[in-house]
């Protein structure tokens, strides 16, 4: 294996790596610090995700995963640290090197963010159209593809008002995945949905992501539901990283926060 | 709370406001260097904006003109100057009356709307997909709705002073009787081309000024619904009295 520094200095990332030999690193964080006012929202992240990986970030609501998935989108930026996504630092990035960078990267919004002035297939064609260089059949063979993606054929020509939580959850992400993008982060793509809607969700981004071998960062609450997906986790508390590792290892954790996180989940089920 | 402290802050939240529409217009002009923008956006603002302002434009229009020649009618009648009655009429709507009330219902009415619906792509995180999704709002939004604010404010204007034209010349035949062949001779003979023109010149300057004010309050709105009503309510007082001051600062430099 790769002799990599960073695990020299992490050692929780030596079992990534041994995972996932030899595949380049698509994001990395480092000393990340994010502050509203006199609260501190995210301290001193460290952490990278290699190729192809999914990753789930738990953590407390209102513990910052959506602010670290927003700063990681460059959305956001952070107070302290520094963001790089493939191979490109966005603090070092000018807001045009930043849009051809996120042609690369998708994003699946908590709440949706379809666009509610379009058609479901309008929303889905929007990026690819913007991006230019397709035809309009071209356009239209992706749009039915993703959507077929996501068992959802025939809602092109609906608004999305009129489909449910979870329809919209998918229209979502076959428009994150119009354009291929390398790095897909998830903000919660289950949260409000049954279980059986979440279960779904997260088969599908697993079936997306081993389709296109794309790396994922899920943000979810429903560790139980989200275990068929991800190969590994990060879990945020109080403003900090907390564990990263893979299931396995969390359940031998004797931390309690990550034994309460886990186990509690576990016993649930 | 202390007087001096409520002035201070009062100044501050004025300040804060006049900075943030100034560097949203500043962002529009860059962003049009060169020129490039959403094409589809913008014909569809354009018939939002224009086409469908259109109908209550005409009636205001239609109304001041009555109103005009009603106020100075009972003087013409008084004076049996019947000659005068399309020139006064015609100079107060080209001139004023017509771009500033004009302005004002656009203002109401297209306004309001642009800084609800931006609100709302605010606050249901539609703006940040577009920017997740390598699209800059400020060139499929906010350039679009500028453009077309400030053609189509133009072009509204430059025929609503025409359809107040026709509301004084009914007026004028039907109520007081002079018929509106005397009236439109009073205005075409009395060579209000300059006042037309300075009228255009306000419908340009009052487009541009209520879209970029309606676009600072949409893009800043944050609280939910709450904020987006307050938004709006903020976008109708900013932009009605950003109406009057370019109105004064026309007027004074063109006389």
């Amino acid at each position: 294996m790769r002799e990599d520094p960073q695990a020299a200095a992490l050692p929780w990332l030596k079992p990534v790596l041994q995972r996932m030999p030899d595949r380049p690193v698509v994001l990395r964080v480092q000393g990340l610090s994010k502050w509203f006012g006199d609260v501190c929202v995210l301290d001193s992240l460290d952490f990278e995700m290699r190729e192809g990986e999914v990753l789930g970030l738990i953590g407390p609501g209102g513990v910052g995963k959506s602010v670290l998935v927003k700063m990681c989108c460059g959305l956001m930026e952070p107070d302290e640290g520094s963001i790089e996504v493939l191979g490109q630092n966005l603090g070092e990035l000018k807001e045009k090197q930043r849009q051809s960078l996120r042609e690369r990267v998708g994003l699946v919004f908590q709440n949706y963010a379809l666009f509610d002035f379009m058609t479901v297939g309008d929303n889905v064609a929007f990026p690819m159209r913007q991006r230019g260089g397709h035809t309009p059949e071209q356009i239209a063979d992706r749009v039915q593809e993703r959507l077929a993606e996501v068992d959802l054929p025939k809602v092109r020509h609906l608004m999305p008002n009129e489909l449910s939580g979870g329809m919209k959850k998918r229209v979502g992400l076959a428009r994150a995945n119009i354009n291929d993008p390398e790095l897909i982060f998830f903000d919660d793509p289950t949260a409000g949905l049954d279980p059986v809607t979440s279960s779904k969700i997260f088969n599908l981004i697993r079936k997306t992501q081993s389709h296109r071998n794309s790396t994922c960062l899920v943000i979810s609450h429903d560790i139980d539901r989200m275990r068929p997906a991800c190969d590994r986790y990060l879990l945020l508390y109080e403003s900090k990283l907390h564990f990263s590792g893979t299931e396995t290892e969390a359940m031998q954790a004797t931390d309690p926060v990550v034994r309460d996180f886990f186990r509690r989940d576990n016993a649930q089920k | 709370m202390n007087p001096l402290a409520l002035i201070g802050r009062n100044f501050l939240n004025v300040s804060e406001t006049i900075g943030g529409i100034t560097l949203v217009l500043l962002r529009i002009l860059r962003a049009m260097i060169p020129p490039k923008f959403d094409r589809d956006e913008t014909w569809l603002n354009l018939y939002k904006v224009g086409v469908k302002s259109f109908p209550i434009v005409i009636m205001t229009a239609l109304f001041t003109g009555a109103i005009m020649v009603i106020q100075s009618g009972q003087y013409v009648k008084q004076t049996g100057a019947t000659g005068l009655l399309g020139w006064g009429a015609g100079y107060a709507v080209l001139a004023e009356v017509g771009p500033v009330l004009i302005g004002l219902m656009f203002s109401g009415r297209v306004g309001a709307n642009n800084t609800a619906e931006l609100g709302t792509m605010r606050v249901t995180e539609q703006i940040d997909a577009l920017r997740a999704l390598a699209i800059d709002p400020m060139l499929h939004l906010v350039v679009p709705r500028f453009l077309a604010m400030v053609l189509m404010l133009l072009l509204l204007t430059a025929l609503g002073d025409l359809f107040a034209l026709v509301g004084g010349a009914l007026t004028s035949q039907f109520i007081l009787e002079v018929d509106w062949r005397v009236f439109f001779d009073g205005v075409f003979n009395s060579g209000l081309l300059d006042e037309y023109l300075i009228g255009l010149s306000k419908g340009v300057t009052f487009g541009a000024s209520i879209s970029v004010v309606s676009c600072f309050y949409g893009l800043g709105v944050s609280g939910g619904a709450a904020g987006v009503g307050r938004a709006v309510n903020n976008c109708v007082v900013t932009s009605a009295i950003g109406i009057f001051v370019w109105d004064y600062v026309i007027t004074y430099l063109a006389n």
